[in-house]
């Protein structure tokens, strides 16, 4: 494979995706669509345009499925994860099992040969992950029952992967192929078959005294496209270790995110491969769209389409079972069981693999990749019949409304900045229990912060990306506490834009500043040099003799009329008369701090209604 | 209805139950506005000028508070003593002429501890005299007084009675 044909392939790949994705968004569709019907359009049988190259762009694809599960990973907190191991299990095997057992007797009463039915059917009892991760992305329902359950369901399934893959060859009566299972063949024999276990424990002490320490070395010299560098290395070095040890890399990523889900590094490692994730995941659904072979399909269209339709309802049936079963909730259940009727990409992995150990003929392995391909396909129009015809039915209304949307609790509140300023209002926060997100660039800090029990993030606010992932989209207060003005500014910038619905609190160092971050709409502003400036003035004219009470009364009213003056003075400055008003203004304010405030000139407010604030 | 001013002072609201329930039925009335003190002035500096502007504005005051130690919560005595003027008095165009005002006090305690012969050997009415003598002095007529007893341990529906009560009373809708 030379690399211009490469390239050349990849083009096409992200041209189909950019084609087609927004075209598929106008009508509302879920954007697998667009990269799946991309992939068709570009594939063999309409512009011919993929070359040879499918596989590496397939396998290059499967990337962005690992890091969705590291993505995942990182989401969850391993104490999280611990309390859901009953769901995991629970759902999940009852789902393997069943549908297992189903798909075997059809297949078996259709007269096909009892191992191929059972291959089959244990490749369509997987679903696709990336289909379904992406589609709760997209709906934002990774937190309600129906994300859990879905999630619990695919994750027993990556971990189902591996049994399968030993199960094979032992259907096939040959001794699997130990190709690339390099590391293994140096462990003593015994020890062979505790592969899974040595894996796992060795992720977890690489997470433990590995990753981090390696992390925090990397960040401390400054340099962000290190830190990329290093996210990437992760994700892909674990990947390729998993493949090692024989274990899926899938797996092998969320264990990987799991163990760095509680340390400083989350968010950072979130934004970083964030668009990788994004980018790899698009050119995996188009070259599943590229694959489906139109051949085999035109061949013999009844066999496919019926088993098409035999799969998608046996899933549906059990999944709705399984739902009830467990007490979701009938809209909910819908969702997991539409959601879910796929099958998955491991099905692609799995049928290569037994048409290697001649389980399957060339011919059904073209068959079954087709079925596969258009259950992906089927799905996202599942989803939207879901949404358009069943959702809004009466019997659903009531569900709707009491539906609570956050099992997993996302902090409202960002603080951006850790320094003297936002660490005081941290924990003046933190005294009343109200939690916050905590971002902060000074690695040493974040790593004192979180020793003393705060939860803090490593990351640099101000790169686009990270706000996202340390959960704006949900936040409701953001708290912009740098000590440079124009991080402050451009953050605000950033999330006014593409986050309207936070309230944002932004520290100001001046009148200055403040008019800026007025004339940009901001509403709360805390200058530095006001507040404690005028507690000194107070304590000032205390010790000069004055009443305490009168002075803090002063006091106020000087704070109340000085914000009033420069909400006045941002208008002016727009008009540019800076020099002018400034004067004024303290002329002003000289006059009203010569009025006792119980010298009740109402005549001089009557027109200044914003001094009265 | 006439245009009504409601001062709400209750410091401790968060542990409230009882006007948790009744200031709902403020909720979406024409013509009335509410205005919860403690939630205004959480410093107690009250915008004397801004205050004494609007006041003018509205033709029914309703005070409405928890009794705190026999007495008004002291965010309200601190408005009424910031915004009533001693000068109005005397003044030609006193700014309180031809208003009226409802009171309504919860208090914790049983009525028959507020009764002359009762434990505390005294009314909830007489307590608040320094309150009904204050707004008569600026002209205003006090038309209504509620007291509701035994606050703290009101059920939902005997608050929601005591609610269409006062607000059939007070004609609120």
């Amino acid at each position: 494979m030379n690399e211009t044909s490469l390239a050349f392939t990849a083009l096409i790949f992200l041209g189909a995706a950019i084609i087609m994705v927004p075209l598929v968004r106008k009508l509302g569709l879920s954007a697998v669509i667009g990269y799946i019907l991309g992939g068709i359009i570009i594939g063999p049988f309409c512009l011919k345009l993929t070359g040879n190259d499918t596989d590496d762009i397939m396998h290059a694809g499967e990337f962005g499925v690992i890091m969705l599960l590291f993505l995942v990973g990182l989401e969850i907190e391993p104490r999280k994860f611990w309390t859901m191991r009953k769901r995991i299990i629970g759902m999940g095997l009852s789902q393997m099992v069943l549908t297992v057992v189903s798909l075997f007797l059809i297949f078996y009463v259709a007269k096909w040969r009892p191992d191929q039915a059972l291959v089959a059917a244990l490749c369509f009892a997987l679903s696709s992950t990336a289909i379904v991760l992406q589609t709760l992305k997209e709906k934002n329902i990774f937190r309600t029952q129906a994300g859990e359950a879905s999630f619990s369901i695919l994750l027993f399934q990556d971990i189902a992967v591996i049994p399968i893959l030993a199960l094979l060859p032992i259907i096939a009566k040959k001794s699997a192929d130990e190709e690339n299972q390099i590391l293994l063949q140096y462990l003593p024999d015994w020890l062979q078959p505790f592969s899974i276990i040595l894996g796992v424990a060795a992720l977890i002490f690489l997470g433990r005294y590995v990753f981090v320490p390696f992390l925090r070395y990397v960040s401390r010299s400054g340099m962000n496209e290190l830190l990329a560098a290093s996210s990437l290395f992760l994700v892909i070095g674990v990947s390729e270790l998993m493949y090692a040890v024989g274990l899926s890399p899938a797996l092998g990523a969320f264990l990987a995110g799991l163990m760095l889900a509680n340390s400083e590094f989350r968010h950072e490692l979130e934004s970083q491969i964030e668009p990788f994730k994004g980018l790899l995941l698009a050119v995996f659904f188009v070259s599943v769209g590229s694959t489906i072979n139109f051949f085999v399909i035109m061949q013999d269209p009844m066999f496919i389409f019926s088993t098409v339709i035999v799969v998608l309802l046996v899933k549906l049936l059990v999944l709705y079972g399984i739902g009830k079963f467990f007490k979701l909730k009938i809209d909910q259940n819908f969702l997991v069981a539409f959601a879910l009727s796929q099958i998955g990409e491991f099905a692609f992995v799995l049928v290569n693999y037994s048409t290697q150990l001649y389980l399957l003929s060339p011919q059904l392995n073209a068959q079954l990749m087709a079925i596969t391909a258009i259950t992906m396909c089927v799905t996202p129009i599942l989803l939207i019949i879901n949404e358009k015809f069943i959702e809004p039915k009466k019997i659903f209304v009531k569900n709707m409304e009491s539906e609570s949307h956050e099992p997993i609790k996302k902090q409202r509140i960002i603080i951006v900045g850790f320094g003297f300023f936002g660490s005081t209002v941290g924990r003046l926060l933190r005294s009343t229990g109200t939690k916050a997100t905590i971002l902060d660039n000074d690695a040493r800090r974040v790593n004192l912060l979180r020793s003393n029990g705060f939860k803090v993030y490593y990351g640099d606010a101000t790169k686009p990306g990270m706000l996202r992932s340390a959960g704006a989209e949900t936040a409701d207060l953001l708290i912009l506490c740098l000590d440079n003005f124009e991080s402050n500014y451009s953050i605000l910038e950033y999330a006014k834009k593409n986050f309207p619905q936070l309230k944002i609190f932004v520290r100001a160092k001046n009148r200055l500043e403040a008019y800026d971050f007025l004339n940009n709409g901001v509403d709360n502003i805390y200058r530095e040099t006001l507040g404690t400036a005028v507690d000194m003035a107070v304590d000032v004219l205390k010790a000069t003799g004055m009443r305490a009470y009168a002075a803090r009364r002063l006091g106020r009213r000087f704070m109340l009329i000085d914000k009033a003056m420069v909400r006045k003075l941002a208008k002016e400055q727009l008009k540019d008369q800076v020099t002018f008003t400034l004067k004024d203004s303290l002329d002003q304010e000289a006059k009203l701090l010569a009025e006792d405030s119980h010298s009740f000139d109402e005549s001089q407010w009557n027109d200044n209604e914003e001094y009265l604030n | 209805m006439k245009k009504t001013l409601v001062i709400f002072a209750h410091p401790y609201f968060e542990y409230s139950t009882a006007n948790l329930e009744l200031i709902k039925m403020y909720d979406g009335v024409e013509n009335l506005e509410f205005k919860d003190l403690y939630e205004e002035y959480p410093d107690f500096h009250i915008a004397t000028f801004r205050e004494r502007k609007r006041i003018r504005t509205f033709e029914r005051l309703i005070f409405h508070f928890p009794l705190i130690w026999f007495g008004l919560p002291p965010l309200l005595k601190l408005w009424i003593d910031e915004v009533f003027d001693m000068k109005w008095i005397s003044d030609e165009d006193h700014p309180l002429t031809n208003k009226d005002a409802a009171i309504i006090v919860t208090a914790g305690g049983k009525e028959e501890y507020y009764q002359k012969d009762g434990v505390y050997g005294t009314t909830i009415p007489e307590l608040m005299k320094q309150l009904t003598l204050s707004l008569k002095v600026n002209n205003i007529e006090v038309k209504e007084f509620f007291a509701l007893y035994n606050a703290d341990d009101l059920k939902e529906n005997e608050l929601k009675e005591i609610s269409q009560t006062i607000k059939t009373k007070l004609e609120i809708r």
